[in-house]
């Protein structure tokens, strides 16, 4: 039986943009190979094992999971718009998340990789700071934080208001 | 109506609660909350609020029926 091939609008349509699931991060990158692209960026964002000089167990991801996927799609358009892409995409799970595993996978292809690179940067950028996702960091010693926030607010005077918009 | 919290917010509320008030926008719900737990002011003035998955200013019309989503700054990544 012959494998169904996607295309790669199908690849990113078909995916789920919040997961509960591990990434695949090796059949994504797979499946971003493309006859135009001479270049694809792939960024992983990895749970690492300390923060603030403490010891990390593990993270666990909450998220208004409809508003974050609305968000993450919106986000990959617009830098599919600005930048010529054969491919953009990103995933970003929830829930808890071990040491040494992928929080949030971002991809981007082009003809050459400038574009691919400061489109990827762009995306994961904002994922970061935009999209109702957060962290809460679990730590050896028993003790939680919710961590990393985005405080852009502080120096741009305004809610909502980022760093990169002024 | 109906407020949901998320991320840090829960240390200082419930994850959902009813709220059956005359509270029209975001403004007025947010000084609310202040005042159900002061202690979660500096939090909720650096969140956004949303409704029906969108953000909201604080012009927007809060209806009884809506339920309001209080969004901090995110952390994902």
């Amino acid at each position: 039986m012959t494998p169904s091939i996607l295309s790669h609008q199908e690849v990113a349509d078909e995916l789920a943009l919040i997961t509960s699931n591990p990434l695949d991060i090796v059949g994504l990158l797979a499946r971003a190979h493309h006859p135009q692209a001479g270049a694809i960026v792939l960024f992983s964002g990895d749970v690492r094992n300390h923060s603030n000089e403490k010891s990390v167990a593990y993270l666990e991801y909450e998220a208004h999971e409809s508003m974050a996927s609305g968000m993450i799609a919106a986000i990959v358009e617009e830098a599919k718009s600005k930048w010529k892409l054969t491919i953009a995409l990103a995933t970003h799970r929830v829930g808890k998340v071990a040491v040494c595993e992928s929080a949030v996978v971002v991809i981007t292809a082009s003809a050459h990789r400038h574009e691919a690179f400061v489109a990827n940067r762009y995306i994961i950028d904002k994922i970061k700071h935009e999209v109702p996702i957060w962290k809460c960091e679990y730590f050896a010693d028993g003790t939680k934080e919710w961590g990393g926030n985005c405080n852009c607010h502080t120096i741009t005077g305004e809610v909502g208001k980022h760093v990169y918009e002024l | 109506m109906r407020v949901q919290v998320f991320a840090i917010l829960k240390d200082y509320f419930d994850k959902e609660f009813e709220l059956h008030e005359n509270i029209h926008d975001m403004p007025a719900l947010r000084e609310r909350l202040i005042q159900f737990n002061p202690a979660a002011a500096g939090i909720l003035n650096s969140c956004r609020f949303a409704v029906k998955d969108e953000f909201i200013d604080n012009d927007f019309q809060l209806a009884e029926n809506d339920t309001i989503y209080i969004i901090p700054p995110g952390s994902g990544g």
